[in-house]
């Protein structure tokens, strides 16, 4: 009895198992052909990414021919990732990435939206980002060419932003479908700003929060750029740095004068406020003593409403 | 004096009796809470027959979670174990926004033949991390869900590392939407994938129960197999597989003292509300904190003016203790049994920054920041440094950093505490890892 018992017990627990292995015997004996077959679809999925549903269509499609299924997955994957991007185009996209690059003479900063915070810490969305901070950093740098100023400062929205052209010719427009496609949530670029400043202006940034495994891009929830002038000699990065993080930290709306004096805790002028690597100084007595002086700056932060920060 | 001992009962009674999932947000907001407690009481009584397990769901959000949780509530409401909950009715409940910190959650219970379960399910990494810190639900296991369909998706990579950051051990996965993949092969490949994957990110993925079928199957009922069954399936295997948490009163006592009275002719009494564990008259045990440490024995314990030979984990209680002087113990202190805890300076911690919404400050802090630390009953200046990679934390970030105290108070893992500043709360942390003292640390407290 008790050994019936067990017996039971073990049946039991693997009823669903047994049930589903007899679902997958009566498929073998189709044909052998599927053994093959499967080993090639484990193995496109895998180098590929793509959904397994698609792999297959594609390796029935070219007859477990892995180069052409290939190719047809990434032609698919353009399309599909347009209907789904047309499909999740309603929901809401909060989280995201902002990503800064600065050169010489130029800094770009971009904001890209997705849906949940777990997709802003893949390395394909992060790819992305960099994608679309390259692009906008082309575009500025041809803008630039034509018109030799001094000191430009551009911001592009979402729309225009989709219009940029990537290096070898793809819309951004379509490399961000692509992605939705791939990483199956909403996704936008929401807004970007570019920086060209004459030779002897700096451009100092700070990025917080900094997730991206991308070496040339910084990556994280908030940005700033601060555009100034002087600075210690050598010691201007660190300079650029330490204003950009007070920038992220106490979120200035306006520049203010230097003379102006503060007015406690809910200053939202940069200069007059308490500057946040020295709470016993200013941030312009700060830059006295650095004989520095910020011409401009500029602060994202993911999901806020869009115009609020744009002084 | 009488009410207030009257009302601290009153909310440690809740503390136990509650499923769990609203622990420790209490100390935050005291107010909306306790409005939904009486609420609560006036509608139905939650009975404690069946030992309460807290679970969630991961997963990418179109593989299915919010349609498997709407699947099991109507699968076990056919067997009488929970309210059926439509798709559209597992939203985040409003009362969360009224909350302290909102997380953004959905919280369903229902009830298998052996357990009772809080089930959670969270839209944002962000916010299992906040889950986690502020002890809303602890969860003691997970469901993966995946979509047959679609396989496991680039980020299911970073489900699995949340998995592992928020110490959940026990992983059940469920192969959502096979009846939507016509080729039963498939659903092997896919559940080798997620196997692998698994194992890759430290579980047994050999060994993990992988659960196929359909939440859309269920709720419509159609193809028994895949659906009602596969869910039914799923439960039970949740039901063995996820083990029940260590409870309370299984752990050493332990009392954290709110007050001290003399009572002349009897001697010295304790009062505070049991933590955790049991004591009986007789037993040892030990007072520490505040740079003091004896050991005495328990000769009385009262409840309510009336004397008890037991107590346990959530009671409020006096205990009358041998040879013990009033200005032996203060208020901070605890009471435990001898040994079984420590006091400790240095903690490395994993805290929530309340926003400026939720009653935070809208300044980042950096290292060397000297907030005070609040826990158990005690209240202490600590020091915060980041680690290396951070160097400063905004309002609404949750990070790891260490805390060095002014004193060595009673700590220990998993112990939840408060950071304040004047007299607005910062945020709230949840001890990770004990750390010796070293000589930099005695510098000048200013």
């Amino acid at each position: 009895m008790k050994m019936f018992k067990c017996a039971f017990r073990a049946a039991s627990a693997n009823a669903f198992k047994v049930n589903h292995g007899s679902l997958q015997q009566s498929v073998h004996t189709g044909g052998q052909l599927f053994a093959a077959d499967k080993a090639l679809l484990m193995k496109l999925r895998k180098s590929t990414g793509y959904t397994f549903i698609n792999c297959k269509k594609a390796l029935e499609m070219f007859d477990n021919d892995p180069a052409q299924a290939e190719s047809w997955l990434h032609e698919q994957a353009q399309k599909e990732g347009w209907s789904k991007a047309n499909k999740l185009e309603g929901r809401k996209a909060k989280e995201g990435l902002i990503g800064v690059f600065v050169g010489d003479a130029a800094a770009v900063m971009v904001e890209v939206n997705c849906e949940t915070d777990f997709v802003a810490r893949n390395d394909k969305f992060q790819q992305l980002v960099k994608d679309v901070t390259f692009a906008t950093l082309d575009h500025h740098l041809q803008s630039r060419n034509q018109s030799k100023s001094g000191y430009v400062k551009n911001l592009l929205a979402g729309d225009e932003l989709s219009r940029l052209r990537m290096g070898e010719g793809a819309a951004l427009a379509d490399s961000v479908a692509l992605t939705i496609g791939r990483l199956g949530e909403n996704m936008s670029v929401k807004r970007a700003v570019m920086v060209g400043v004459p030779a002897e202006w700096r451009i100092g940034s700070y990025v917080h929060g900094n997730v991206g495994s991308q070496q040339e891009v910084a990556m994280g929830r908030y940005g700033a750029l601060v555009i100034f002038q002087g600075g210690k000699e050598g010691e201007q990065d660190m300079l650029g740095r330490k204003l950009g993080q007070h920038i992220v930290g106490e979120a200035p709306l306006s520049l203010g004068n230097m003379d102006d004096l503060p007015c406690g805790e809910s200053e939202t002028r940069l200069l007059p406020q308490t500057f946040l690597a020295d709470p016993s100084r200013t941030v312009a007595e700060f830059l006295r003593g650095q004989q520095a002086k910020v011409l401009d700056f500029v602060r994202f932060q993911c999901g806020e409403t869009s115009g609020k920060d744009q002084n | 004096m009488a009410a207030l001992v009257g009302l601290r009962a009153c909310f440690s009674a809740f503390q136990l009796s509650s499923p769990g999932l609203l622990h420790s947000s209490f100390k935050l907001c005291a107010v909306p809470l306790s409005r939904r407690t009486f609420a609560a009481e006036a509608k139905k009584t939650y009975s404690r027959e069946k030992p309460h397990v807290n679970i969630g769901t991961i997963g990418h959000v179109d593989h299915g979670k919010t349609t498997l949780t709407a699947a099991i509530t109507k699968v076990l409401a056919d067997a009488g174990g929970a309210n059926y909950k439509k798709y559209e009715d597992i939203d985040n409940a409003p009362e969360e926004k009224a909350r302290g910190i909102t997380i953004n959650a959905s919280h369903v219970e229902y009830t298998t033949s052996n357990r009772h379960y809080a089930h959670t399910d969270c839209p944002g990494h962000a916010d299992y991390v906040k889950n986690m810190i502020t002890g809303t639900a602890q969860m003691d296991g997970c469901i993966v869900v995946v979509a047959a369909t679609d396989g496991q998706m680039p980020q299911t990579r970073e489900h699995l590392l949340l998995a592992r950051q928020i110490g959940v051990e026990h992983v059940v996965v469920f192969i959502n939407k096979a009846d939507a993949v016509e080729d039963k092969e498939m659903l092997d490949l896919v559940e080798i994938e997620i196997r692998e994957l698994l194992t890759e990110f430290g579980y047994d993925g050999e060994n993990t129960p992988v659960v196929i079928g359909s939440a859309l199957c269920a709720l419509e009922n159609k193809q028994p197999e895949l659906g009602v069954n596969a869910v039914l399936k799923l439960l039970e295997i949740v039901d063995s597989y996820v083990p029940l948490p260590k409870r309370e009163l299984e752990k050493p006592f332990l009392l954290p003292i709110e007050g001290v009275y003399s009572i002349p002719g009897r001697g010295t009494v304790v009062t505070g509300t049991m933590e955790r564990g049991i004591i009986k008259k007789g037993d040892d045990c030990e007072f520490v904190g505040h740079n003091r440490s004896f050991k005495s024995v328990v000769t009385g314990i009262e409840m309510f003016h009336k004397s008890l030979d037991r107590a346990e984990a959530g009671d409020n209680l006096g205990a009358l203790v041998r040879g013990l002087k009033r200005e032996d113990v203060r208020r901070g202190m605890v009471m435990c049994k001898p040994g079984s805890i420590m006091p400790h300076q240095k903690v490395k911690a994993q805290i929530y920054v309340l926003s400026k919404e939720e009653g935070g400050r809208h300044k980042p802090f950096v290292t060397n920041f000297m907030p005070v630390m609040f826990s158990l009953t005690w209240d202490m200046a600590c020091r915060v440094t980041l680690p290396a990679d951070k160097e400063m934390v905004m309002p609404g970030e949750d990070t790891s950093l260490t805390l060095t105290l002014r004193q060595p108070m009673v700590l220990e893992k998993g112990q939840r505490f408060t950071l304040r500043d004047g007299n607005r709360t910062i945020g709230t942390g949840l001890v990770t890892e004990i750390l010796p003292v070293t000589d930099d640390d005695h510098c000048n407290w200013g």
